[in-house]
């Protein structure tokens, strides 16, 4: 044992270390610690879960959040006939877009088209998910849970295919996620939305015998889908049929309207318990009758919006409420006002509106005219009696700025009845389907017109309006000539029910009625009501304006009365939106927005076609 | 055999000697081949003996027999002599002129520096960091060696400098920064180090060189390594100190009353007669009131006197407040002359078989922020290293550094994009700062530092190391190291309230006690309301200004800890076959695995604002920010929030060395790699690189240069690299997740998992590929040293993002290995030493460089401003200027004044419809260009004093066409806004102690064009500020040669109308800088010996002290990079240029004792 042999007693536990470093290649098996990686995702329930919960703020948007106001009432749903805004309106979109679209989740949407732009993320995201569910998930999960789940992402599926067909008509369909090498199939032109349809009924009809009925509060369940459903069979079965496509796909669609809409209404779980104003101003949803589904806003969770605000009696939305939609609400007798025996039915000072309509007028428009509006008609079915009792004062966070925290209703059963009578309606008006009963009223429009009454509209003298019988529907001089009677006044429900809210530019494109948003076609639309202005905007009567001549009432005759700085007594009758001008003149191209030049010129370059839509 | 036989004889005499050891006198004289030396210390080894050669180089000593005399002189090698019978003992110095065989730090080993064959440069320590002012040893590396650029941004304290080697960008996904290494460790800042305990520092450049350290080599290695005991077995303690006192580089000067100038005209060129300004207005009227002021105060009232309502500003109309007395944020806001101090102390020696060194340093260093409660840098080190011989088989070693910085400074703000300093430039010379007559603070930048509570980040780092070395036979050795890094940082920002005058808002007016208004005299003294010329008085009202909630009114702390084991074990085996063949075999392998967890907390509405904790909080509370843009933590491993990422890093290498004669040098390296941050298939990858050279000198058929060309040797060397600097979401499918603003039914946020991010799926490593060819040359006896690289470095598979992926695919297009670029450049170096005969030494060392990036695969696009192949990065495109436009360029009217009129097809073919000014036509006849194409602002056109434009492209109309490569306009590559021709040299010289020595450094061409106020004139004149320069030259009726256009407001924007990105308003950023200047006097040693002291040096340096550059007045340093400080690396204060802290000088002195 010499000196010579220790070098070998060193250099042994060097060795030793050298082979254990070295066998440990694991060492570098190091995944990302605070990022799901996709390939070790997909676990069980838990997971899919907090993937589907992604979904549910950009498809369940409510009030948005913040200032933000896509897919929003009041600040985003801002372009109908409904709405006038000061001098000219806006208008349609008038030439091809350099370019158009994303892949954000967080796009902006088309304020225009009231839907998505050319956008295929969350296209990408359901097929993602029903991918991994059938490659990863589904040997972790029973096959129960492993179809409600791949019913979830159908329905969510289906929900984008069907707000980019509403916006594009035509558009390519992918059923699966595409690989970026896969450019035969990225590049494939579009498809005829017939075809998208049918595969997005497809997707619906395996949500309604797949999705779970309860899967927890607040979270998507068969009732909430075949609500949606309804919305999106009723819109492609209507604009297949007036835009003279496809009937056999709009009995298909329509039908299947009517079995979502049965599917929800014959459950009972829903009713009309409540008063409308509950719906839009109450801080907590939770267990109120109508809603399918709400948003809540909590300001200790920073989750805020800005939709109560704007309705606050001092905000300035820019785009109020014509006399073209006050002269179509109805008076609480059931009649319109040329016909009712509703003493003060001609009258359309706000005073007397607000009592002789129905309640939904009261419970959706300020009862004084305010400045703030274009047409002194203010808006207010968004915030609380309560808020507007801080005019001139400061706000409550509640009702002031981008820190309100009213819950907001995301899915109620209004919408679903509206959907299911009027896709009745129109089945057997126009493909041979069982006529429309009083029975189907009752459910419908006459279940909403039995809202109670809140105490406040009560006091005010407002009373509920009488039902809607077969036998005596209301005979309204201004109907188009082309719709029938009862789908005349099914149409009208919706538009007293939902004003301000997601549906007014959409229902004009499935009927075919775009021309509406010309205003030429009714003076009406520049008006607003009728109001005094000495005692109700006084402070439109300054010296300035009488120099700028832009402060004018119409007579009843006609007759245009301009403030001149002496003549302020004399300013009594319909408001005239200052400066009012019709928008641009359009064509119906409008009814379907143009994807983008680059995006045309892109796949030429590659070798393939983009199909412009029809008539741009 | 000859050799032998000398040898035995010498052993042989030796025993004698020892036998009869006895003090004799010994005399000599010392030479060199110019002659004899003087000055040359003389020391019997192992005693105190000294002595010093004499003018003609003799010298007299008295030495036992046996002992060894040591010769030492600086510039020449260091000469030992054994005393022997002989009393006469003559030496021969030889000069040393970066010794041939010098040992030089290379990858897992030393080289002979004349065997070196890849591209590696070495700084020489004692020259570039001993003695300096300098915080650092980044900022002391630059100049310091070819291809190394290192760029100090700002003047902020405790802020790392950036660092490159070899070009400025190698890949848009990935890093393009060094790997910096400790003793073979990386650290996260080379501020970290102590200058004082770093024994050598290496560049390796090309991949031959850097391979060896694997995928995070890519771009370069900073090779640091530091001190090991000292030889002997005296210790030797090593005591240096330095005071400097730094200010302003320069003086910067903003516009006083010649600014408001400038606004009244801007706005009356609009229309506007009204006041204009941001908080404080100005109008004709009110300027001739402040140029009056000037007139009649400037010379009385200054800085420290207050406001006074009346005399100083006055209310106009409702309560416009228009200020009449000017003031320079600077003299508020700048403390001159901070001091900072530096002492360092080592004690290094050997006993018995362990040698050890210990390392202690200080660094105190003020930041200029005046106003500040606290605005210091601080950092204290402390290091020891021990290696101990147990046997001849087994040395074992340990060390442990420590360093611990401290960053205070003044919480004003969180923002980065407008932080104080923004506001020593934002508002006009009319806003006030200091005190008002109330004596209460008025609210500015000064008021709101002064106030702000001090944040702090406090950066520990510590390792041990623990080591050793087996020599299994005496050419084979094994060595094992292994070092445990941690650090830790904790990032305090305690926020506060502001209270002050508030002269933001409208003023309030000032009432006595019985509540009537008070009437004041033009000189602010009360008098009553019938007085001639009484005004009605105002005073700023009182405020608490911070909305409570809002920022700063929090508590917010990020901790991060981070901590990493480094593994390096490897052998070394030496072979040498037949004399002349060499060879070294090394192999070994490298593991590194780290960690890195951070924790943010932030709590809002402060219950206590002077005492701010977190417990006092009773607002919001945060733990995850919502951005990251607090997240950066200088020279920390910082990531934003709360998260937790690890990585791991192992490689097998090898090296080959085989040398012929010295003459033939081959090295072959192999590394096999494999990184954590990819997916397993793609994790391993092998690295090859080869170098050669050849020693021509040594060649027969050379002999005949041997007189004057000392060494000749050509170097060649290829390798290829992977780079892991990509962030591994590349790669790897991650899912997004978080909380969801959807509220679920308990009341809760829910949680969300987001879409997987879309990965290409043919994803592969980016290949950095380097050659290089080298020639290194010296002549002349030794006394010059050249050497000269050309290089190119292609970055291969470069990961950009995907081309032609429509939107379809539902996600953004996936990066994939789609693009490439390439860096070619060159470097030089030169050494030059030379001593007289009368002892004066004097020496050279320069170097320059150039690197060009140019991408030569991105995609398809073809826009100039855009990445398009073929680009060089950093390249700028814009207009030529010709010059300003004159009244007599126009068409005037009766009144003479130019004509508006509106374009028609044929005066304008593009320009028709729009309105401008009409021009004559040229001197015979030709139809006039015009520019309204640049007419960006609806009040803007273009007459008399705006920017005139150079049709470049003669088509009779300025524009820039397309903007793309087949029709760019009148756009021309006009600038690059990379450095180019960086270079560095330092002249010294020595004469009997007294030692000089002046260091340059240098930007041979860099171009930007600049942002923001301090470079756009009427960037936004209505807020205020400007540079004299700016303020001082533009044009009007009266200065017609004026250098800037006329006057206008561009709202902000820096690249519209008149400033058109264009080569006459272009900044050249080119400078060169006498960044040290040193004069130290040695004292004789025969002299200090006497109080025990080995050595004893004094200095006093400059640092940065003189610029030469093409800015003149304007407050812009030429190193500055828009945008870019230690708290936003792309957007700090918005991107203006020159805002962030100024850039400084210092004056320093200091003293190194060695016992």
């Amino acid at each position: 044992m010499k000196m010579k042999y220790f070098k070998y007693i060193y250099g042994l536990p060097i060795l030793a270390c050298l082979l254990l470093v070295s066998c440990n290649k694991d060492v570098l098996d190091r995944p990302p610690l605070t990022d799901y990686v996709d390939g070790q995702f997909w676990r069980g329930e838990d997971d899919i879960r907090m993937y589907a919960n992604s979904y549910y703020t950009n498809y369940f948007n409510g009030y948005n959040s913040g200032f933000g106001v896509d897919y929003t009432p009041v600040r985003g749903y801002t372009f109908s006939d409904d709405l006038t805004s000061k001098n000219a309106q806006t208008s349609f979109e008038s030439s091809v877009p350099t370019s158009r679209g994303s892949t954000l989740e967080t796009a902006d949407w088309l304020g225009a088209y009231a839907g998505p732009t050319w956008d295929f993320a969350w296209v990408r995201k359901s097929n993602v998910m029903l991918a991994r569910l059938n490659d990863v998930a589904k040997p972790k999960i029973t096959g129960e849970a492993f179809n409600h789940w791949s019913a979830v992402a159908r329905f969510f599926r289906g929900f984008e295919y069907s707000r980019l067909v509403s916006v594009f008509g035509d558009v390519p369909y992918f059923d699966k996620e595409v690989s970026d090498t896969d450019l035969a199939t990225l590049y494939k032109d579009r498809d005829a939305r017939g075809v998208v349809m049918d595969k997005v009924y497809d997707d619906f009809k395996f949500v309604m015998a797949n999705m779970r009925e309860n899967d927890g509060a607040q979270f998507l369940n068969k009732y909430i889908a075949a609500a949606f459903i309804s919305r999106f069979m009723l819109f492609e079965g209507t604009y297949e049929h007036y835009h003279g496509l496809d009937a056999t796909k709009a009995k298909k669609y329509l039908e299947f309207a009517v079995e979502a809409g049965d599917y929800v209404i014959n459950s009972n779980k829903y009713n009309f318990t409540r008063d409308f104003k509950s719906l839009f101003s109450s801080d907590n949803l939770a267990g109120h009758p109508e809603v399918l589904l709400y948003r809540t806003y909590d300001a200790a969770l920073a989750v805020t919006h800005s939709i109560g605000s704007y309705q606050n009696g001092t905000e300035v939305v820019g785009v109020d409420a014509n006399l073209v939609l006050i002269k179509s609400f109805l008076l609480n007798d059931g009649q319109v006002w040329q016909n009712s025996a509703v003493a003060g039915a001609n009258s359309f000072t706000i005073a007397d509106l607000v009592k002789t309509r129905d309640p939904r007028f009261e419970a959706s428009f300020y009862d004084k005219a305010l400045v703030p509006s274009a047409t002194l008609l203010y808006g207010f079915k968004f915030a609380s009696r309560d808020a507007l009792t801080y005019i001139g004062k400061t706000y409550p966070a509640a009702w002031g700025s981008n820190t309100n925290t009213s819950d907001a209703p995301v899915m109620r059963l209004a919408e679903v009845v509206l959907n299911w009578i009027e896709a009745k309606a129109v089945l057997a008006q126009y493909f041979g389907g069982t006529a429309v009963t009083q029975a189907d009223l009752n459910k419908s429009v006459n279940a909403i017109r039995n809202r109670p009454l809140d105490a406040a509209a009560t006091a005010k003298g407002v009373l509920k309006t009488a039902p809607l019988t077969l036998g005596a529907l209301p005979v309204d001089p201004a109907k188009d000539a082309d719709v029938p009677d009862l789908i005349w006044e099914i149409r009208r429900e919706r538009r007293m029910e939902f004003v301000f809210e997601h549906t007014r530019l959409l229902d004009l494109k499935r009927w075919k009625k775009l021309n509406n948003m010309d205003f030429s076609t009714n003076a009406d639309y520049y008006l607003g009501p009728w109001v005094n202005v000495q005692t109700e905007a006084a402070s439109y009567l300054t010296a300035a304006n009488a120099t700028a001549r832009n402060v004018k009432v119409k007579k009843a005759d006609g007759t245009i009365v301009t403030y001149d700085g002496t003549n302020a007594a004399a300013m009594v009758g319909y408001w005239m939106v200052t400066n009012a001008a019709n928008r641009n003149a359009f064509t119906d191209r409008a009814y379907l927005a143009p994807v983008g030049q680059a995006q045309i010129i892109q796949y030429q370059e590659k070798g393939y076609k983009l199909t412009q839509t029809t008539g741009w | 055999m000859k050799k032998k036989l000398l040898l035995i004889f010498l052993g042989m005499f030796l025993l004698l000697a020892n036998a009869i050891a006895q003090q004799i006198t010994i005399t000599g004289k010392v030479t060199s081949d110019d002659g004899p030396v003087p000055g040359v210390s003389i020391r019997v080894k192992g005693s105190t003996t000294v002595a010093q050669s004499s003018a003609d180089g003799s010298y007299t000593i008295n030495a036992a027999n046996g002992s060894v005399l040591v010769f030492s002189y600086i510039g020449y090698v260091t000469a030992e002599r054994t005393v022997g019978t002989a009393k006469t003992i003559n030496v021969s110095l030889k000069t040393d002129a970066q010794g041939l065989d010098d040992v030089v730090v290379v990858g897992y080993g030393t080289q002979r520096k004349g065997n070196l064959t890849g591209a590696v440069s070495t700084i020489d320590v004692k020259k570039t960091l001993e003695g300096r002012p300098i915080a650092d040893v980044g900022r002391a590396l630059q100049g310091a060696a070819s291809g190394l650029s290192v760029t100090v941004p700002s003047g902020e304290i405790g802020s790392d400098p950036v660092i490159k080697i070899r070009g400025q960008l190698a890949s848009f996904a990935g890093g393009s920064s060094p790997l910096i290494l400790l003793d073979n460790v990386e650290i996260p800042s080379i501020q970290l180090v102590n200058p004082n305990d770093i024994a050598s520092i290496t560049i390796l450049k090309d991949a031959a060189a850097s391979s060896i350290y694997g995928a995070k080599a890519a771009f370069g290695v900073v090779l640091i390594t530091t001190k090991q005991g000292s030889g002997s077995d005296k210790p030797s303690i090593t005591y240096s100190n330095n005071f400097s006192f730094q200010n302003v580089w320069k003086d910067l000067k903003m516009a006083d009353v010649n600014g408001l100038k400038y606004t009244v005209d801007a706005a009356e060129r609009v229309g506007v007669t009204t006041p204009v300004g941001a908080f404080y207005y100005v109008d004709r009227a009110s300027y001739e009131k402040a140029v009056a002021w000037k007139e009649k105060y400037g010379s009385t009232i200054g800085p420290d006197d207050p406001t006074v309502f009346g005399r100083d500003w006055y209310v106009q109309g409702a309560n416009l407040k228009m200020g009449v007395r000017t003031y320079d944020p600077y003299d508020y806001m700048i403390k001159e002359w901070a001091p900072t101090q530096q002492h360092n102390l080592s004690v290094g020696g050997t006993t018995g078989k362990t040698s050890y060194n210990l390392g202690l340093g200080l660094l105190d260093q003020s930041g200029m922020l005046k106003p500040a409660k606290e605005d210091r840098f601080t950092r204290y080190n402390a290091s020891i290293k021990i290696s101990s011989e147990i046997n001849k088989y087994l040395t074992i070693r340990g060390g442990a550094l420590y360093s611990r910085r401290n960053k205070q400074y003044a919480y004003t703000t969180n923002s980065t994009t407008a932080d104080p300093w923004l506001y020593l430039y934002r508002w006009s010379s009319l806003y006030p700062l200091g005190k008002d007559e109330n004596g209460d603070a008025i609210r500015s930048p000064e008021s709101e530092v002064a106030s702000a509570n001090t944040a702090n980040i406090l950066l520990n780092y510590a390792n041990v190391n623990l080591g050793s070395t087996v020599n299994i036979l005496k050419n084979w050795k094994v060595d094992f190291d292994y070092t445990f890094t941690n650090q830790t940082e904790d990032w305090k920002r305690p926020g506060t309230r502001f209270t002050a005058r508030n002269s933001w808002v409208a003023p309030k007016a000032r009432l006595d006690a019985s509540g009537a208004p008070v009437y004041v005299n033009d000189q602010g003294q009360v008098v009553s309301s019938t007085t001639a010329g009484a005004i009605a008085a105002y005073d700023l009202s009182m405020d608490m200004y911070t909305t409570p909630g809002s920022s700063p009114d929090h508590f917010a702390r990020s901790a991060t800890s981070y901590f990493s084991h480094t593994i390096n074990a490897f052998t070394t085996y030496n072979l040498n076959l037949k004399e002349n063949h060499d060879f070294k075999f090394i192999l070994g392998l490298n593991r590194v695995t780290s960690t890195a967890e951070s924790q943010f907390g932030q709590i809002t509405n402060l219950a206590d604002i002077i005492n701010p904790q977190f417990k006092f909080g009773t607002g919001v509370q945060t733990v995850l920010p919502a951005t990251a843009a607090m997240g950066i933590i200088p020279g920390g491993i910082s990531i934003p929030g709360a998260d937790k990422r690890w990585e791991a890093q192992l490689g097998y290498f090898g090296r080959v060395n085989y040398a012929f004669k010295n003459k033939y040098l081959i090295e072959g390296n192999l590394r096999y790699d494999g990184s954590s941050k990819f997916p397993t298939d793609l994790q391993w990858r092998w690295f090859p690189s080869f170098s050669a050279g050849w020693v021509a000198s040594e060649e027969n058929f050379m002999a005949f240069t041997k007189p004057f060309l000392n060494q000749l040797k050509f170097r060649g060397s290829w390798g290829s690299i992977g780079d892991q600097t990509v962030p591994n979401g590349l790669y790897i499918s991650t899912m997004p997740s978080g909380q969801s603003s959807w509220i679920g039914a308990n009341g809760a946020k829910v949680n969300y998992v987001g879409t997987p991010a879309a990965v290409a799926a043919d994803i592969q490593w980016q290949d950095i590929v380097t050659t290089n060819l080298g020639i290194d040359a010296t002549v002349l006896n030794n006394k010059v040293n050249i050497s000269f690289d050309v290089f190119k470095r292609n970055t291969n598979n470069m990961i950009v993002p995907e081309e032609g992926i429509p939107l379809t695919f539902g996600a953004g297009a996936p990066q994939g290995n789609y693009g490439s670029l390439s860096t070619r450049g060159w470097e030089l170096t030169l050494d030059f030493n030379h001593r007289f005969k009368n002892g004066l030494g004097i020496n050279f060392k320069g170097n320059i460089s150039d690197a060009k990036t140019r991408l030569n695969a991105y995609g398809s696009g073809t826009q100039v401003t855009g990445n398009y192949n073929g680009k060089d990065i950093g390249e700028i495109w814009g207009y030529r200027t010709d010059r300003l436009y004159q009244t007599s360029d126009f068409e005037l009217d009766g009144s003479g004044k130019p004509i508006l009129i509106t374009l028609t097809n044929a005066e304008s073919k593009l320009n028709a419809g729009k309105q401008t000014y009409k021009l004559k036509a040229g001197p015979n006849g030709e139809k006039p260009v015009y520019q309204p194409f640049l007419q960006n602002s609806s009040t803007f056109r273009f007459g008399p004093g705006d920017v005139k434009f150079i049709d470049v492209n003669g088509d009779g109309e300025i524009s820039n066409g397309d903007g793309t490569l087949a029709n760019h306009g009148d756009l021309e590559m006009i600038g690059n806004s990379n450095p180019s021709y960086e270079y560095g040299f330092r002249l010294g010289a020595d004469f009997k102690g007294v030692d000089i020595s002046a260091f340059f450094q240098g930007v041979g061409s860099r171009k930007i064009w600049g942002a923001g106020f301090l470079a756009i004139p009427g960037f936004n004149s209505a807020d205020g500020a400007m540079p004299e320069a700016i303020a001082g030259n533009y044009w009007t009726p009266q200065t017609p040669d004026a250098f800037y256009p006329a006057a206008y407001n561009n709202a902000a924007s820096g690249t519209t109308n008149n400033m058109q990105v264009q080569d006459r308003y272009l900044l050249n950023m080119a400078y060169i800088r006498l960044k040290n200047l040193t004069v130290g006097y040695t004292f004789p040693q025969l002299l200090t010996k006497k109080v025990g002291i080995s050595s004893l040096r004094v200095y006093t340096a400059l640092e940065n002290f003189f610029t030469w550059d093409h800015l003149g007045d304007l407050p812009i340093d030429p190193e500055s990079i828009s945008g870019y400080s230690i708290w936003d690396q792309s957007n700090y204060n918005s991107g203006r240029t020159g805002t962030g802290i100024p850039a400084f000088k210092s004056i320093s002195f200091g003293v190194q004792l060695n016992f």
